[in-house]
């Protein structure tokens, strides 16, 4: 149980750029989530924690310590990895069981911590099973009480879920999120997975091209990304082209965008023209006049509880947005579209 | 019945056909000599001529015989050793090269399956001789290790190159030091690859003929090297005995490899 810090973490292979400066603090018990692509360093920057490599520059902390040289073996981090690497000679109980016997305590003291945590992952009746004879949940509990059964000062999570189908993956996810609330255990946790990581988290970084994009909290991440690229990595999201004319003061800005003029949130200051982000729920068809863009329905499509449609606004601009589903389009789908300007965020158009 | 499932069925039938005459060109020399060892005769002939295990009696109370057998022994028990344990350290340190280096050191490792035994064998005597172990039991058994290890080592590395190199950072993270996760996690996974490789490094030793008949040592011979002797005064019974008992030597090889880890991981 610690607090770490990252700064201005590099590593090189090569004339490649795994990671360029990261920079990130984990409070104590706090689960940080690395949201990326593939290659966005997210898996690099989690090795590094664990020290299964070397990073070439920058310093990791944890509660104020610099622990780059100390060998992983002696780090006390418990690491949870994407395949699971269960020891497949041996069986759940000396799976679980194996970080203790490097550690203090009778084979009593062991066999009771053991079942402690099995219990605590619920595979109690499953001991004298081997790795291959269990299911992919079942592997995955057994990977994450073999890193909790030393309790680690920081648990680390490498895409955990990725080979898990969607209805384990919600079970495994919550499991997770319990015990490593339970145990008050710093976590990092690596994923792909955006919802993954807006559930899971107390901050998300998002990382791109093995930099930090944005390190906020899921609220802020989703509601105030800083840029195109957090905000299309975090959800659907419709942008649109804005001429910023003058900032109001307290955080308002006056745009021209998709044919009207609107007062928007954004956090400046911006000259000339932005982006202006536009999440499909800010967004609604309209009847009462109050729309304040115009638009024409190019596509609409029937999900059930909802109803998907695009509409193409008077500047040429696209967006997507949901309407009830029982609701009729106006037949030569000319519509009026109402934006919530307390939920859209203006955004510089390009990230230096 | 169509064309197409007459044609089907021929090529089938053909097939198996092919895999009984394989496997009886395989076997049936081994069918031969055991039969033959077990004549009561005086001669090797087919069939034999009544049962009787008086040509194994024979074979031990020859003293040469029974003395190459042991050398045999014990040379191919050495050579498992030492190739067991140094093929498995060579292993061992071939993962942590880069790809291409890897290909080069596994080449190097095998070198001596790629090289005509016969010349191995020559090189071999120049080198022992000036290093002072021409004709001696020592310079025979290093003879041996060197041509038992690529088949020792090939079966090692395979089942190194199983092992999922991220267990050695699960151990490891999970407080292990080095020599523990060796112990705990590599050896354990190994073992197939290094029992295997043991046996296959044993049943080289005990059969090698060439460069057994270049290094002898004075006054000592192996098995294979005192069949051929005894073969060229006499043409009995006895020699199928002893190569008899060469294929029983061979089949408890298997049975170890079938009993420890499975003919199916091994194979």
């Amino acid at each position: 149980m610690s607090s770490l810090e990252i700064s201005a973490l590099c590593k090189r292979y090569g004339p490649a750029v795994a990671l360029d400066g990261v920079s990130l603090t984990a409070g104590q018990g706090e689960l940080v989530s690395l949201l990326g692509p593939s290659g966005c360093g997210k898996t690099t920057a989690l090795r590094c924690i664990a020290g299964f490599i070397d990073p070439d520059d920058g310093d990791i902390r944890a509660n104020g310590v610099s622990i780059l040289a100390t060998p992983s073996s002696k780090r006390d981090f418990g690491v949870v990895f994407q395949n699971y690497a269960l020891f497949p000679h041996l069986n759940v109980a000396e799976n679980v069981g194996y970080g203790l016997l490097f550690r203090k305590g009778s084979k009593a003291e062991r066999e009771r911590r053991v079942r402690e945590v099995l219990e605590q992952v619920q595979l109690v009746g499953l001991e004298h099973r081997l790795p291959r004879e269990l299911s992919g949940g079942q592997q995955q509990r057994v990977a994450l009480a073999r890193a909790l059964v030393i309790q680690p000062r920081l648990l680390l999570l490498d895409e955990p879920l990725a080979n898990l189908d969607a209805r384990l993956r919600d079970d495994v996810r919550w499991l997770i999120r319990d015990v490593q609330q339970a145990s008050r255990t710093t976590a990092f946790y690596v994923t792909h997975d955006q919802a993954e990581a807006m559930a899971i988290s107390d901050k998300i970084a998002v990382m791109k091209n093995g930099k930090v994009a944005q390190f906020a909290s899921p609220r802020e991440i989703y509601q105030r990304p800083a840029e195109r690229y957090v905000a299309s990595f975090t959800g659907e999201a419709n942008f649109l082209a804005a001429e910023v004319e003058r900032a109001l003061g307290g955080g308002l800005f006056r745009v021209r965008a998709g044919g009207a003029t609107l007062d928007v949130r954004g956090a400046g200051p911006f000259a000339g023209s932005a982006v202006l982000l536009a999440r499909p729920e800010s967004l609604a068809i309209v009847t009462d006049g109050t729309g304040q863009l115009e638009g024409r329905v190019v596509k609409s499509v029937f999900l059930g509880a909802v109803q998907h449609c695009e509409v193409v606004l008077r500047d040429g601009a696209s967006v997507r947005l949901g309407t009830p589903p029982d609701r009729p389009l106006p037949a030569d789908g000319t519509v009026s579209v109402r934006l919530d300007v307390d939920r859209t965020w203006l955004m510089p158009d390009a990230v230096p | 019945m169509t064309v197409a499932s007459l044609g089907s069925r021929a090529s089938r039938l053909a097939g198996s056909s092919l895999i009984v005459l394989l496997y009886a060109f395989l076997l049936i020399p081994l069918v031969a000599v055991v039969a033959a060892s077990l004549t009561a005769g005086e001669f090797m002939r087919l069939p034999p001529e009544g049962l009787s295990l008086r040509w194994f009696a024979r074979f031990f109370q020859r003293g040469d015989l029974v003395e190459a057998l042991l050398m045999s022994l014990r040379i191919a028990l050495v050579s498992t050793l030492v190739t067991g344990i140094v093929a498995l350290m060579a292993a061992l340190a071939s993962q942590s090269l880069s790809r291409r280096m890897a290909v080069w050191f596994q080449i190097g490792m095998t070198l001596p399956l790629l090289i005509p035994e016969l010349l191995t064998a020559i090189g071999l005597l120049f080198f022992l001789y000036r290093i002072g172990l021409g004709k001696t039991v020592l310079g025979l058994q290093i003879g041996h290790i060197v041509l038992a290890f690529p088949y020792c080592y090939v079966s090692i590395a395979a089942a190194l190159r199983q092992i999922d190199p991220a267990l050695d950072d699960a151990s490891g993270s999970l407080g292990a030091s080095g020599w523990q996760t060796f112990r705990h996690v590599t050896l354990p996974l190994a073992m197939p690859g290094l029992v295997m490789g043991a046996v296959f490094a044993f049943i080289t030793s005990f059969d090698l003929y060439t460069v057994s008949l270049l290094l002898k040592p004075i006054g000592g011979n192996t098995l294979p090297l005192a069949l051929f002797d005894f073969l060229t005064y006499e043409f009995s019974p006895t020699a199928a005995a002893a190569a008899t008992m060469s294929v029983l030597l061979a089949f408890a090889g298997v049975a170890v490899i079938q009993k420890l880890v499975g003919l199916q991981r091994a194979f």
